[in-house]
């Protein structure tokens, strides 16, 4: 264990909200030198704008940062990087069209002229020095995604950041990339460099961070040396929060006939997945996010066809059943992205309504307005979305109303499956209790495939829950299992 | 101290947008004022000569009804496409098809009455037209090709077609040498409106009108189209035929543009001749934009840009100031309207400088 | 062929390619700067009245050249002012700016109709212009191209050697990129938009002032169209570029002396053939996947941040 080393960088109290939602709240946080700091929490609990806001991309409402003790404002993030603090995002910055070199001296060319050999070879060196493996006259287009994050360090080592920020770097690396990444990470550190890692990863916290700190709902929870930490579990429930008790009433539904059955799905990122579902049925998938949830659900509901193993939907298989629009009724799909996906912004609810539903508003060629807008108000109405008319565009309801109306539209067909992904993210407590009220209506006709990172959403809801890690299922088990309830921290850490 | 900075407007304009748009244009016309001042000539003279010109008696305001006609019905053509944000800058060509496809029905068989002539001549416009819009829709889908460039290009195209013919085979024994087909037969003209001077192409645009009003509005395609011109990413998580409706909606788009050719060759012109091409292509793109794409408000504004035609011959024949004075006017009001656009979708805010 | 037929026909070729390559260089000079600028057509029209009003009001050809290219400018200042300041539309307004630049030149250029000015003539460059075959075809022309061929060589050394080009270039592919590297990509798109129409309207003023030697209503005729063509073609490379201009250079030599030596074919059919080859070599280029060589962020506005 390191000797608690000079703080480079002290956020104090700083909050920041967009509208109503609070992103941050009342933040304090310390980074010292020489040290890797892992800023952990899930989707949504403010991290990225914590780091938006040290990288001065984001202004905070009120709080200070300090920098090597002088109290500092950013107001663009050029004054940031003039201080030392570099990010690389998760989304790189890169353009990809240019070469490593360019890529790297873009904004720091030092000169009117460029000099492409003498670029190439100051990347070559710094790449050397601190053992990131680079071909510099590669087009960054080319690379796999590990060089192009190896770029983007670059890009920050060249500027001689001291401060260097990681948005959830693994997302996109294979295990073989994250192991170098965590080599470069811990040498960086050696030399010197502060940095931040910003995951969901327990597994990848434990093994690279010297301190962590634990981020929910805007708030941190918990800042301590990694040595500190005495079980992966605790920090996942930390991270997860504890289980508030909302209590559904679930009234007993006989299981029906199979609606999903899915054999040994492989491929995508998925590695021989096997489930089924049955009428009457909630199935939780839970997991940290980006452990193969999307493409077994882009699977599931025919976006992206299955490269080995076998879907059979309502008694179906997955090509006979997507390649009939009518069958398409009789799936439901309620996706993450509510707004760019699920709905069409600026056109109003009635025609939001009618968007994936057809089922008796359709006559030949005709739509049958008057039935279409009678039974979008009665949707509206049942659902109570606000505001309660349909002459309303979508993109002026807030979120929750957004999803009872993307709720209502796909339920109103009565469909054998639905697959509901994140139901409840970033929404209140009372719409998501209504929303979870209407799912476990909905269930009585129906077999539910709930995703969702929330572990008291699963557990409330679901009949039996599935724990997804790095594209598997390492466990299915009935919810009722107290025993395996109580290890899901571990399960989801890839850790049992 | 403050900073202005730029957001996104949440909320709609109610009249602030018609004063916006007002500013916009009192901008283009205060441009055009200085052109013609720049000639030597009053610019209040020439904008009032303009203005009477156009709308300032019964016989102009029938002018400008009969120019209107075949703007509008390119302009609503341009409108599906540009619902669909397929670029369909090719209404000039497919015009020119339109009116090649209603000339051939027109003189080979000629001596037929209306009733027979009148709606052949229709269908083969919608046809030659359709088609020539769906070749861009085509190239695009299969080729990836850019239509603005494949509309143009076959925009030159197609006149050079229209002028073969009518140099050529369709060139009529008896018209001096001058480059046009014989006059049609009567049955192939479309009549006037009692004793006016309008035609009946103008209810061609009324049913037209209302028929895709009510396409956009109760008929499941044309959900779909509009659905995907919004949001492309939910047209596919919706799984609508995205591919089909790019064909329809050039096929539409084109067969439009195609009538606008038949009306003109039928009954402004009762012949073919190179003089068919007088820009309306290009007019309705100015028209469908400003009139946002909404078959009424292509009403309106294809009369107003009738009205800047006939205005702008009423100028040229008191001022002598050049046709092209009715493009420059087009072109600026368009750019001032694009520019105008800005404060209807931003707005500034000031923030506190810390 | 026999070479007394060859060698004119190439010579016109590279007359005739000029205007098309100065005008496709200056769209590929905006679009690298991610502003898609479709009014080519309308700022080759107002360069050519502005290079031959100015020429024959001042006498001096040169003067004429210089003219021409800040009248595009102006125009390109235009679309700047629409798209970058108020975040227009780029489709749109370059469709407006045509409309506008052909009005304009047709309507302030009426009285030119029927006037002569003096233009550029041929000079032969010493030495070079002896060489046989390459000698007659690309070294006995007017000095207007002698400066068509620096400038597809400096402009690719500008994309590749200076900072300046970096910038631009990143601003075309990933202006939050540049932003993340402390650049702020508008000022470079301006860059883009202000050089690049002053490129097209140089094109436009080489067809007054050394083509034709003489101002007429619609000179263009679809020349800035078949650029914004080329580009695609050219796969936005300057090099590239010359290729393809001198590919339709040729295709209108070609029409015009089959013309003069009065074919049978229709003049109609002679006259689509750079429409008709402009289609052929968009299509085949796009489905060759030159659009993957597209600039990114071609033609999207930088919005404000939130």
């Amino acid at each position: 264990m390191k000797q608690p080393a000079d703080i480079v960088i002290a956020l104090e109290g700083i909050s920041k909200s967009f509208g109503k939602v609070h992103a941050n709240k009342d933040i304090c946080l310390t980074i010292r030198k020489g040290t890797v700091k892992a800023l952990l929490g899930e989707n949504g609990a403010g991290k990225s704008t914590l780091m938006s806001i040290l990288a001065g991309r984001l202004q905070p409402d009120s709080g200070s940062i300090t920098v090597d003790g002088t109290p500092t404002h950013f107001s663009s993030a050029k004054e940031a990087i003039d201080v030392g603090i570099g990010m690389v995002y998760q989304h790189f910055k890169l353009v990809e069209s240019m070469t490593v070199a360019e890529n790297v001296f873009l904004g720091q060319e030092g000169g009117r002229m460029l000099k492409p050999r003498a670029m190439e070879t100051r990347v070559r060196e710094l790449a050397n020095a601190y053992n990131l493996d680079i071909d510099p006259a590669a087009t960054v287009a080319d690379l796999s995604m590990g060089e192009k994050q190896r770029v983007e360090i670059l890009k920050l080592l060249l500027r001689k950041s001291r401060i260097l920020i990681f948005d959830e770097p693994t997302a996109v690396l294979t295990p073989q990339e994250g192991d170098e990444l965590f080599k470069a990470l811990s040498f960086m550190a050696d030399q010197g460099k502060s940095i931040v890692f910003i995951s969901h990863k327990l597994g990848e916290v434990m093994r690279v961070a010297d301190e962590v700190a634990i981020l929910r709902k805007g708030e941190i929870i918990e800042e301590k040396s990694i040595s500190e930490v005495t079980s992966k579990d605790d920090l996942a429930r930390m991270m997860v929060g504890k289980e508030t008790f909302l209590s559904v009433v679930k009234n007993k539904v006989e299981g029906g006939e199979l609606v999903l059955d899915v054999k040994g799905l492989d491929g995508n990122g998925l590695k021989g997945i096997s489930l089924n579902l049955r009428r009457g049925e909630i199935l939780g998938i839970v997991g940290v996010a980006g452990n193969g949830q999307k493409p077994l659900v882009e699977t599931i509901c025919g976006l992206q066809a299955p490269e080995k193993g076998e879907i059979t939907i309502l008694g179906k298989s997955w090509k006979s059943f997507f390649s009939r629009r009518k069958n398409q009724d009789t799936l439901s799909y309620i996706p993450e992205d509510r707004i760019g996906l699920a709905t069409c912004p600026s056109m109003n609810l009635s025609d939001n309504f009618l968007l994936t539903t057809r089922k008796g508003f359709k006559r030949g060629p005709w739509l049958r307005r008057k039935r279409v807008e009678s039974e979008s108000q009665n949707v509206v109405d049942r659902f109570s979305v606000l505001p309660g008319h349909i002459s309303a565009q979508a993109r002026h309801l807030s979120g929750g109303n957004l999803q009872k109306l993307v709720l209502g539209r796909e339920f109103f067909r009565n469909p054998g499956l639905i697959v509901a992904e994140q139901p409840t993210q970033g929404l209140d407590i009372a719409t998501a209790k209504a929303i979870w009220d209407h799912l476990v209506t909905a269930r009585e006709s129906a077999g539910i495939l709930l995703v969702t990172g929330d572990l008291n959403e699963a557990f409330s809801l679901s009949d039996r829950v599935a724990v997804m890690f790095e594209g598997e299922i390492v466990d299915l088990f009935e919810v009722t299992d107290m025993e395996k309830r109580g290890r899901i921290g571990l399960m989801m850490a890839g850790a049992a | 101290m403050f900073d202005l900075t730029i957001r996104k407007r949440q909320e709609s304009l109610g009249w602030t947008a018609v004063l916006i748009y007002s500013g916009a244009v009192a901008m283009a016309l205060l441009f055009s004022a200085g052109l013609l001042f720049f000639q030597g000539n009053s610019p209040i003279e020439g904008l009032s000569l303009l203005l009477e010109g156009a709308f300032g008696s019964s016989y102009a305001i029938e002018d400008c009804l009969i120019k209107a006609i075949p703007i509008y019905l390119c302009a609503l053509g341009v409108a599906i496409a540009f619902k669909l944000q397929i670029w369909n800058i090719g209404a000039e060509g497919q015009f020119a098809l339109g009116a090649i496809g209603a000339t051939w029905v027109a003189i080979t068989f000629p001596g037929h009455s209306s009733w027979v002539m009148i709606p052949s001549m229709m269908a083969a416009a919608f046809l030659c037209g359709g088609l020539w819009g769906v070749i861009p829709a085509v190239l695009k889908l299969k080729a990836n090709a850019n239509e603005i460039i494949v509309t143009l290009m076959l925009n030159y195209i197609a006149i050079l077609i229209l002028d073969y013919l009518v140099y050529g085979p369709w060139k009529s024994p008896d018209s001096f040498g001058f480059p046009m087909t014989q006059e049609f037969s009567s049955g192939a003209i479309i009549g006037k409106i009692g004793e006016t001077n309008l035609n009946w192409g103008l209810l061609i645009c009324l049913i037209s009108g209302l028929v895709i009003y009510i396409f956009f509005k109760f008929t499941v395609m044309g959900f779909e189209l509009k659905a995907s011109g919004e949001n492309v990413r939910a047209a596919r998580y919706a799984r609508f035929p995205y591919g089909r409706l790019v064909i329809i909606s050039m096929l539409l788009s084109g067969a439009f543009a195609g009538w606008a050719g038949f009306v003109e060759a039928s009954a402004t012109l009762n012949r073919l001749q190179p003089t068919i091409m007088v820009g309306y292509g290009y007019t309705a793109i100015v028209v469908a934009w400003l009139a946002r794409l909404n078959p009424f408000y292509i009403g309106i504004s294809s009369f107003l840009l009738a009205g800047l035609r006939v205005g702008v011959e009423n100028l040229q024949l008191e001022l002598q100031v050049p046709a092209a004075f009715g493009e420059i006017m087009e072109g600026l009001i368009l750019l001032t309207i694009l520019a105008g656009t800005f404060f209807i979708n931003y707005r500034f805010v000031r923030r506190p400088r810390p | 062929m026999t070479p007394d037929i060859l060698i004119p026909l190439l010579a016109a070729t590279v007359q005739s390619g000029t205007p098309i390559l100065f005008a496709t260089l200056g769209a590929i000079f905006c679009e690298k700067s991610g502003v898609l600028n479709l009014g080519v057509e309308g700022i080759m029209a107002v360069g050519a009245l502005a290079g031959f009003a100015v020429s024959y009001y001042t006498g001096s050809v040169w003067f004429g050249f210089l003219a021409g290219g800040l009248a595009g400018m102006l125009m390109g200042g235009v679309h700047g002012v629409v798209c970058l300041g108020f975040l227009g539309n780029q489709v749109v307004s370059g469709l407006a700016l045509t409309i506008l630049g052909v009005g304009l030149a047709n309507y302030l250029g009426t009285p030119l109709i029927g006037l002569s000015a003096s233009g550029f003539v041929p000079v032969d460059l010493p030495l070079l212009a002896r060489i046989p075959f390459l000698g007659p075809i690309f070294f006995q022309q007017d000095p207007l191209v002698y400066v068509s061929y620096g400038v597809p060589v400096g402009m690719w050394y500008f994309f590749k050697y200076t900072r300046a080009g970096l910038r631009l270039r990143a601003a075309g592919e990933n202006p939050d990129a540049a932003l993340a590297a402390g650049i702020h990509s508008v000022n470079y798109r301006w860059l883009g938009v202000l050089c690049g129409g002053f490129f097209m309207g140089l094109g436009g003023a080489y067809l007054s002032l050394a083509y034709t030697h003489m101002w007429a209503n619609h000179l263009t005729s679809g020349r800035g169209w078949i650029a914004v063509a080329l580009v695609i073609f050219a796969f936005w490379n300057p090099l590239r570029a010359v290729a393809g201009a001198y590919l339709f250079g040729g295709v209108m030599a070609f029409q015009f002396r089959l013309q003069a030596s009065g074919t049978h074919i229709p003049s109609s059919f002679l006259l689509m053939l750079p429409y008709v080859l402009t289609l052929s070599v968009l299509v085949f280029s796009s489905w060759k996947g030159g659009s993957s060589a597209t600039p990114q962020a071609l033609g999207v506005n930088i919005e404000p941040a939130d």
